[in-house]
């Protein structure tokens, strides 16, 4: 059936059916009953919604039983019946249109996230859909469909369980929010690498969008689709109209885009929501539909994460894999994997990605971890938080096979050498889960230390590969960096090979860079240079460190040489200051050294302020007239733009700083000073908040105003701020708090000072504090740090 | 009704233009150096790093609501006049939870501690920019899910703490949506923890 339906697709654009649920609710399915379960009870509509659509001119009609699944039937407490339901579905369905039109065993969300996303284990997702699959299987089902999936992981579950099962012709369709994304944030190019790479037979969407968007992603995902489009869209963009759904779009209108949906490249053409048997008959009939564009290519060179995708072609830049997350001779990175944290990760992702990485190496290796667990710990980290695809590189064939069934996308393994083991193992893992794989060319205790060595292991996994199904698509050649400190010519055998795989045996090249300068002084020019030669020869992608400046100016450089896509705005871009925000001002020679100190508080320089204090000092300004006449006029300015909004809380926050460093490194000559101490202020939040970056500013901007401030911390209790009022006898108390609930904590404090006879005025802020609150306790309002300066200058002074 | 769902890690994009409001950044009037925007721009990746963003959800089915008091399955009851008027054509409701985790909290307090107050507000305008966002995008994602069932769900959400729906009512919900998988607390005062996680009410209409 599977080569029947391949065959039929290169005859034809083959027409799916319309949508299954609008139809039945038209027909008396009640809300909130399960469709499936009803259809069993009501066997009659269902199998005349499956006639229509037959007599409309549908070749495949779906199954009912898109929400058959144990999860979903469990909310109707029939889960047991799940292989049942699901058989006797198929059989309703093969009965109504009989065997000249395929039936298409229908499946959809489990409505559970599966992990690394949700909670759910993966394999009890591949466990749940492969009882789905079974009853479909045995119902007589044609083919698979897999649809209406925004979770590209719940929807690799559903096709391994398809494929653990049986071989049966599968398409995968995942539906795409307008902006052309689904709600997890996959994008149509990169699930289509994903989906064919892991064996779906025909791939595409449905549902959300009308035919016009739909056009917009069947259009970007043809260039490089291995597999038959499938699009499915619903009649029109939905909308609301007296609080019901609505689909505008009438059938004729539908049935216009089938011939934009052929040139487009779609090969399977149906409808969702809102379109009907009519809608297929128009689509059916119509005269623009033409002969179909087969897929373009047979195999494709190209890598996909959740969220992004890497086309690998010979026009393309080279790609820098990021080499980082691995924890050889990283102590700190070696620990936070034992202790099982991830902040040094995360950090490295974003890092690498902003530094100009196209991949991220992920190595988790390191003596007494379990490096299975860790994997897939970290890939279910990084495929969450990085757009990045990920190669994962370890020795280790279980913690290559972990990592290949978690990723939702396609993953990179590093690597596959010519050992016995590796061949056996590692080839056919890297087939089934439809990995790329790093050709590593050495065998079994021998690294080959020529370039006619190195190219005879090339063959010899090549030839294993092929046999597994590969193609040079699907992978890249490493050509054996070795340091050219231990052999001279190490450089130029590993050049040689990358040559041959270039110009002769055609294939992807990669190199791990950094080697070849090990023992060696001067190692990044060494690298640049290294990495300059290869481009010239053709290297594909090159693992490295991308915060190493010279490695990336020499690549962006390489790239516009060698007249690779995009590479002249790329390197524009990289060696180009941001355009759109003002450069920080340069001091001229012929401001004073005590107006530097000024510009350096306003602009938060607190890198520098020490040193141009120490200058001003040197220039005979005295340190009271610094703070007096320089500082503190400098830190009112910033309040002051603060309040126009030309300044935001970051800037305020960062002179702030600076003046805090400032003061503290000129306190010791400021006994005489009038700034040293404009009173005494106690600052807390309220008992029951526990939120204090509020008060922490306010104490801030305090202190630089030469206020001492006693600053009492979070979650306060009345008792203990009346006692440290009593103890302290502050010029001032100041309160926070940012709910409506624990805002009258404030009101508590108030009451029990002026009941002890405490008159001390009490300054109140806060997100949810108001003047009119303030006032009506008995307190003062400051609207935030600045206006707290303010108002306590005004307590204490008058 | 009442199954609890989890969702491990909340794929948002991170909201610059909200983060940059929230510090005070208005357009065409806050005037920042390059070296200040990229300061901040550190800051708020720094901050993306240490963000964990999981959410959680279940549906009920509204039993009775008589304009001032909801009853709903799962024995949930609230008093509540402004949330019974926003509940008033809906047949179910979903409560939801985020949180951007303690990893985050941990950073804003050892920033605090280093007095780096200028990275701390940033990493507290990002932890609460992508709270709202994880929680936007459980409604989004719930909005297409109901759609399917041809069902509603109301573009807005009602949250604990606001007009006369007390804060009081988020111990119950927090409990309801056993938020503690998610490693999210309450205090007495019902202020959630870590500090960076948010609770809500959404209807559903048919």
């Amino acid at each position: 059936m599977k080569r029947k339906i391949e065959n039929l697709l290169k005859k034809k654009i083959i027409i799916l059916d319309g949508a299954t649920g609008t139809e039945l609710q038209k027909k008396g399915l009640p809300a909130g009953v399960c469709p499936e379960i009803w259809c069993l009870e009501n066997p009659a509509v269902i199998k005349e919604v499956h006639a229509s659509y037959r007599k409309a001119g549908a070749q495949i009609v779906y199954s009912c039983t898109f929400g058959a699944n144990s999860f979903k039937l469990a909310q109707y407490g029939s889960a047991e019946k799940t292989y049942q339901i699901n058989r006797d579905l198929v059989c309703l369905a093969r009965q109504s249109v009989g065997k000249k039109v395929l039936v298409a065993g229908d499946i959809g969300s489990t409505g559970q996230f599966v992990e690394p996303f949700g909670n759910l284990d993966f394999d009890e997702a591949v466990t749940v859909y492969k009882q789905q699959v079974q009853g479909l299987i045995d119902g007589g089902c044609d083919l698979i469909v897999i649809e209406t999936m925004i979770d590209i992981q719940e929807a690799r579950a559903a096709l391994l369980a398809v494929k653990e099962t049986a071989d049966i012709f599968t398409i995968v369709s995942m539906t795409y929010e307008k902006d052309g994304r689904t709600l997890n944030g996959t994008d149509p190019v990169s699930a289509l690498v994903t989906l064919q790479s892991l064996g779906a037979d025909a791939v595409g969407c449905n549902c959300s969008t009308g035919p016009e968007k739909m056009l917009e992603f069947i259009a970007a995902m043809k260039p490089y689709a291995t597999v038959p489009l499938v699009a499915k869209p619903n009649a029109g963009m939905p909308r609301l109209e007296n609080g019901k759904t609505v689909f505008d779009m009438g059938a004729e209108e539908f049935a216009s885009f089938a011939g934009k949906m052929a040139a487009a490249g779609a090969n399977m053409l149906g409808g969702c929501c809102g379109t009907t048997p009519a809608h297929i008959r128009e689509l059916a009939q119509s005269p623009a539909l033409g002969k179909p564009l087969a897929p373009v290519r047979k195999a494709i060179g190209a890598l996909s994460s959740s969220r992004g995708h890497l086309i690998f072609g010979e026009e393309r830049p080279l790609v820098i894999v990021g080499e980082r997350i691995n924890p050889t001779g990283k102590k700190a990175l070696q620990q936070e994997l034992a202790e099982g944290k991830t902040a040094i990760i995360r950090r490295m992702a974003g890092e690498q990605e902003q530094q100009g990485a196209s991949l991220l190496d992920v190595n988790v290796g390191q003596p007494g971890i379990d490096e299975v667990k860790t994997i897939k710990s970290i890939i279910g980290l990084l495929a969450t938080i990085s757009a990045l695809p990920l190669v994962v590189d370890s020795s280790k064939i279980e913690t290559i096979e972990a990592a290949l069934r978690i990723y939702p996308g396609r993953l990179l393994i590093n690597s596959i050498s010519g050992e016995k083991e590796k061949i056996k193992r590692l080839l056919p893992l890297a087939a089934k889960y439809g990995a790329m794989f790093i050709l590593l060319p050495l065998t079994d205790g021998e690294i080959p230390a020529t370039a006619a060595g190195r190219q005879a292991v090339i063959k010899q996994i090549y030839a294993a590969a092929t046999a597994c199904g590969f193609s040079k698509d699907d992978f890249i050649v490493d050509c054996l960096v070795m340091a050219v400190a231990s052999d001279a010519g190490a450089a130029r055998e590993t050049l040689k090979t990358l040559r041959w795989c270039t110009e002769t045996f055609r294939s992807k090249t990669n190199l791990g860079l950094s080697n070849v300068s090990f023992g060696m002084p001067g190692r990044p020019w060494l690298n640049a240079a290294f990495l300059a030669m290869a481009q010239l020869s053709g290297l594909t992608m090159a693992i490295a460190n991308p915060a190493s400046t010279e490695l990336i100016n020499v690549k962006q450089a390489g790239d516009v040489l060698m007249a690779k896509e995009k590479s002249t705005a790329n390197f524009i871009a990289h060696f180009s200051a941001p355009a759109d925000s003002p450069a920080a001002p340069v001091l001229r020679a012929d401001i004073s050294p005590a107006e530097k100190v000024a510009i350096a508080i306003r602009e938060g320089d607190r890198e520098n302020i020490i040193a141009l204090i120490e200058a001003a000092l040197a220039a005979s300004e005295q340190a009271s007239s610094l703070v007096d006449n320089v500082m503190i006029p400098a830190i009112v300015r910033v309040g002051e733009l603060y309040e126009k909004k030309i300044y935001f809380l970051p800037q305020l926050m960062a002179a702030a700083e600076a003046m805090k460093k400032a003061l503290a490194f000129l306190e010791p000559r400021l006994a005489q000073s009038a700034q040293a101490n404009k009173g005494k202020i106690l600052i807390a939040t309220v008992r029951g908040d526990i939120h204090d970056i509020g008060k922490n500013i306010v104490a801030l901007l305090l202190r630089n105003y030469g206020f001492t401030v006693i600053d009492m911390g979070k979650d306060v209790a009345a008792p203990a701020i009346l006692e440290a009022i009593k103890r302290e006898k502050p010029a001032v108390v100041a309160l926070s708090a940012l709910m409506t609930t624990t805002m009258v904590n404030m009101k508590e404090v108030i009451d029990a000072a002026r009941a002890a006879g405490i008159e001390t005025p009490v300054m109140l802020g806060g997100a949810v504090v108001t003047e009119a609150y303030a006032s009506s306790i008995g307190g003062y309002y400051a609207r935030d740090g600045v206006e707290a300066v303010k108002v306590a200058l005004q307590l204490i002074n008058g | 009704m009442g199954s609890v769902f989890f969702l491990e890690r909340i794929p948002v994009n991170p909201p610059y233009p909200k983060i940059y409001a929230r510090l005070g950044f208005k357009k065409k009037t806050t005037e920042l150096t390059s070296r200040q925007k990229e300061e901040t721009d550190i800051s708020v990746a720094e901050a993306l790093s240490y963000i964990a963003l999981r959410g959680v959800w279940r549906r009920e089915s509204i039993v009775e609501n008589d304009g001032s008091k909801t009853e709903m399955t799962g024995d949930l009851s609230f008093v509540s006049s402004q949330l019974a008027k926003y509940l008033r054509d809906c047949q179910e409701t979903v409560l939801l939870g985020a949180t951007a985790g303690n990893m985050i909290m941990d950073k804003i307090k050892e920033k605090t501690a280093q007095g780096n107050l200028s990275a701390a507000v940033v990493y507290d305008a990002t932890a609460s920019e992508m709270t709202d966002a994880a929680l936007d995008w459980l409604i989004d994602y719930l909005a297409v899910q109901l759609r399917r069932e041809n069902k509603k769900l109301l573009p807005r959400r009602f949250s604990a703490g606001y007009g006369d729906f007390e804060l009081s009512n988020q111990k119950m919900i927090c409990e309801k949506l056993q938020m503690d998988k998610i490693e999210v607390s309450i205090t007495p005062s019902f202020i959630l923890l870590p500090e960076k996680s948010v609770t809500a009410i959404a209807g559903i209409c048919r």
